[in-house]
């Protein structure tokens, strides 16, 4: 091997080539695509399955549009930056969107949250994440990509399955099984009469008055 | 005469050179300084309503480091394609009175009130009123902050949003350049953005 000025400029110009694409990658990656590694159990039954953790699933993140609701469907497994530490990075399934009245999940059911504009209802498909039932509807800001295919264990190679509860209200009435829905229906009427016989009741009583 | 394969090489040559400045570029002004131009007047006594460019450093994006009274470029929460430009008012912690210029003018009227006697469900009307949610006192709660304009008569920020997650900051502002007196050479042609906040001892 000889160390000639010829094989130094070589070498230098070769470096600069190389380098000179670095900002083109970073571009991409920043702004059309990239490789999403899933770490920790928040989505367990869709990814990361193996509780051990020694396998880390590797997602395609789809970046381009990916802050436009529109782009952002419900079902949609997305990174997104926490609001609570905007250094950490979450995953999540969108479950309502702007619009939505939301069930929370088991320690607050009493209450109805309706999604502002241009904010999201992420929950993830473990019972035990940490998402929008402990720090409420995001905003579509927040979001980094959204998770397309599983790339890393071959196994599992392919499109991200549907996972999670159903947690907007209209549609937790829509689903009942039929006899279910009947008897919720007849509720409703009950509950209905009941109304109009009070309603009734104050308007005799202000005549009275 | 060059042949058509020359020309393509060429053009080539100049389409690569192009793509990879203008990535380098991006790169820069995504990761250290960007220079935008800023406009709307929400931030009126600190910067002017069009013509005036800013600095941004960018080091200071997700929150990074940035304290109380910065002067911080962030996306709007309820629609992210839009950035404004605000001051911080409040950091993780604080309890914040949404808007305090409504309460002068109930103070003003409460303290007429205290010689006279105060009308039966006053209160309950006072509650039911709309601006009365503005009386209100948020908790600023973990990785979030409050920002509200300069100009709070006309500056759409967290009294209407609420407060803004820290994910959606993209930068501090450390410099303002007003371009149409930039030969002028006088007052604030190229002026720093001053922390001003001061506590206050009450």
């Amino acid at each position: 091997m000889t160390f000639n000025f010829a094989t130094i400029k070589y070498t230098l110009r070769q470096t600069a080539m190389f380098l000179s694409w670095v900002p083109v990658l970073y571009v991409i990656n920043e702004h059309v695509t990239y490789v999403g590694i899933v770490e920790g159990s928040s989505m367990k039954p869709t990814l990361n399955p193996d509780s051990n953790g020694s396998k880390l699933d590797h997602v395609l993140l789809w970046k381009w549009g990916c802050k436009n609701i529109n782009n952002l469907h419900l079902d949609d497994v997305i990174f997104l930056r926490s609001p609570i530490n905007p250094e950490t990075i979450y995953v999540k399934r969108i479950k309502a969107k702007q619009g939505d009245l939301v069930v929370p999940r088991y320690p607050d059911t009493r209450s109805r949250v309706l999604i502002p504009v241009n904010h999201l209802w992420v929950e993830g498909d473990n019972v035990h994440s940490i998402d929008s039932n402990t720090y409420g509807p995001v905003s579509s800001g927040l979001v980094l990509g959204k998770a397309t295919y599983i790339i890393w264990p071959w196994k599992r190679f392919g499109p991200i399955s549907g996972g999670g509860r159903e947690c907007r209200k209209a549609y937790l009435e829509r689903e009942l099984p039929p006899e279910m829905a009947e008897v919720a229906r007849m509720a409703k009427v009950e509950k209905k009469g009941k109304v109009e016989k009070v309603e009734n009741k104050v308007e005799v009583g202000k005549k009275a008055d | 005469m060059p042949s058509i394969l020359y020309f393509a090489k060429e053009g080539g040559r100049v389409i690569s050179y192009a793509v990879r400045a203008v990535a380098f570029f991006h790169m820069f002004s995504m990761n250290a300084f960007e220079l935008s131009s800023t406009s709307g007047d929400s931030m009126l006594p600190t910067l002017h309503v069009s013509d005036d460019y800013a600095i941004v450093d960018k080091r200071h994006k997700y929150g990074r480091n940035v304290h109380m009274g910065d002067v911080i470029v962030a996306r709007k929460p309820n629609s992210p394609e839009s950035w404004v430009c605000k001051r911080i008012t409040g950091m993780p912690g604080d309890i914040i009175l949404i808007d305090p210029s409504r309460n002068t003018l109930k103070g003003l009227r409460d303290q007429v009130a205290e010689n006279t006697t105060k009308i039966e469900g006053q209160e309950e009307l006072e509650r039911s009123n709309l601006n009365a949610n503005f009386n209100n006192y948020v908790i600023v709660p973990e990785g979030h902050c409050w920002v509200t304009g300069d100009n709070l008569t006309d500056s759409i920020d967290s009294r209407t949003y609420s407060v803004l997650p820290m994910g959606l900051i993209c930068g501090k502002l450390i410099r303002a350049w007003y371009v149409p007196r930039i030969l002028s050479f006088k007052d604030q042609y190229f002026r720093q953005m001053d922390n001003t906040y001061c506590e206050e001892n009450w």
